[in-house]
Parts: C-alpha cells; structure tokens; sequence
C-alpha cells in the first residue's frame, strides 16, 4: 500500500523528487526489469523493447525510454524508489489508478490527486502514519490536513 | 475568464509523419489528459516551430531554473506554450497568466486553479492515423473527476 504526503517533509526525513523526468532518466532506469513492462503498457500503451527502447504507440518506431511519458517514468519512479517521495502533479488519472495499486511507494501533492479506484492507502500526518479505505474519506482529509 | 486569442487562432505544424492542428478559441487553453497521449510529444514538434516563429516561446521543465517568469511579464504579443506547467507555475504565475491581455497561453499540464478558466477552455489531445500521417487536434475535455476536485480544493482554500 502507498503512502500519501500533503506537507513537504524536511530532507533529512525523506528526499522529495519533484522533477520525475530527469530523476527517472538518470536514476531509476537503471533499476528497471520485467515489472517495468506491464506498466509501460498500461499507462502509454508501447511496448519496452529493451532497458533503453520502447516503441512508439504512434507508429510504432523504436525510441529510446527516456520518451515514455512523465506520468509513466513517475509511476516507476515511486515503484522502483520506496525510500524516496514523488510528487504526482503531472500524473493523468491513468497513472494514479497504477500509482493507487502498487504495493508501496510514497507520494507527494498538496491537492487531492486520488485514483477512483482505490482500496486503501496510508496518510503522513503529524501525529504519524494511518490508513485511510475511501475515496472520499481521503479527499476530505486531504483538503482539511493541516 | 473567456479573452479570444490576442496572438493566433490557429496553429499548424508538421514534423516528419505528424501533423499538428490546434484551433485555439480563448487566449489560454489548458491541454489535459491521461499520460501517455503525446502532449509532451506535441510540444516538442512546437518547439521545433518556434524555432523559426518568434512569436511562439516554449517552455518546459528544462527551464525550471531559467528565467522564463520575467521574460513572460516582459512579453508583448507572443504565444506561449508551457509544457510541465503545473511545476512551473506558481499561484501568482497562474493570476498573472489569467489577467494576460498582451500575450496568448498554451499550457500543458492539469491543475486549473487560478487560471480562471471556463470548461470549454479546458482540451484533451485527439490523435487520428490517416495515410501514415498521425494528426494531432484539440476536443473538449470530458472533465476528468480531478479536475473538479482541484477546482473544489482551489475553492475551499480561497473561501
């Protein structure tokens, strides 16, 4: 289950990684394997040919992955770094259902950013960490946390 | 806010077996949707365009350190196209972008707060594949439950 960051946590708690793009092109491609592939699927629709191609949904051509969408690099990102917190802005409403049902991971936004097809997730609070088990149970504690 | 476009209705380009064709009806258009569409791809074909139209500037998240904010408050007449917006706009970005009358906005990314925009200023990418040539055109967004939800969130925190 994921755990959801609304505050920015101070460095020395956990480091935050705002741009996904450049963090996915110079670390976590190197850590990629076979679980890699499905979510390249899922989320752009291109298959991952090698560690550093996949072809492209349009027509098919091989590019390198550092193409693959920012949303698809960020669901890697907080899939392949659970010691890290990624901030899902620029995550569509396809990547958050993949981010939502990843076994662990951290993400960071100060908006609510919630996939419909969630089942559970923790919550970073103050007091600690707590499950939360709905959508709007979630939305409601991400718009009143303080 | 509804403002025509100030700049340009329309923009065309083409990049080897793409083509791009954007009717633009307000001065900005947020570009949404699902991950994995082609909105960064686009934008780097618009990119290339501005390259010989000095009217258009593209910004990306390579210009998160760049000095893009003050050269858009000194702008006069130009299309901006600003792909990664949501990192690269702050709250007072997004209220100078909204009272813009001298310069026009393409902004790709998803979080409307601030923008002052209508429903129809909000547009999804549209691909079709005819003869080899893959085109690209706007449509109206059909809402994403998100976006409501920022709108709602930007709402309560302002109220």
């Amino acid at each position: 289950m994921i755990t959801v960051y609304k505050k920015k946590l101070s460095s020395r708690t956990m480091e935050l990684v705002v741009m996904n793009d450049i963090y996915f092109n110079q670390y976590t491609v190197s850590l990629l394997d076979d679980r890699a592939k499905e979510i390249i699927r899922q989320i752009d629709h291109s298959d991952m040919l090698s560690p550093f191609s996949i072809s492209s949904r349009f027509d098919g051509m091989a590019l390198n992955i550092d193409k693959i969408s920012t949303g698809c690099k960020t669901a890697l990102n907080v899939l392949y770094n659970p010691d890290k917190v990624f901030d899902v802005r620029e995550c569509g409403d396809n990547v958050l259902d993949v981010i939502y049902a990843l076994p662990e991971g951290n993400i960071y936004c100060d908006y609510p950013l919630i996939s419909f097809e969630m089942d559970e997730v923790m919550v970073y609070e103050n007091k600690g960490k707590r499950k939360i088990d709905s959508y709007e149970a979630l939305k409601d504690w991400w718009i009143h946390e303080d | 806010m509804k403002i025509k476009p100030v700049v340009l209705d329309r923009i065309q380009t083409m990049h080897t077996s793409y083509k791009v064709d954007f009717i633009l009806e307000a001065n900005v258009t947020l570009i949404v949707g699902d991950s994995g569409t082609g909105k960064s791809t686009v934008f780097s074909f618009l990119q290339e365009l501005a390259a010989e139209n000095r009217t258009i500037k593209c910004y990306n998240y390579l210009d998160k350190k760049t000095g893009y904010k003050s050269a858009i408050k000194r702008a006069n007449g130009k299309l901006f196209i600003i792909d990664n917006a949501d990192i690269l706009l702050d709250d007072a970005m997004r209220w100078y972008i909204a009272t813009d009358g001298k310069n026009q906005y393409i902004l790709i990314g998803r979080n409307p707060t601030g923008l002052m925009l209508n429903q129809e200023d909000i547009m999804e990418l549209s691909s079709e594949k005819h003869n080899g040539i893959t085109k690209f055109t706007l449509k109206y967004s059909m809402s994403s439950y998100n976006i409501i939800d920022y709108v709602e969130a930007g709402n309560e925190a302002q109220s």
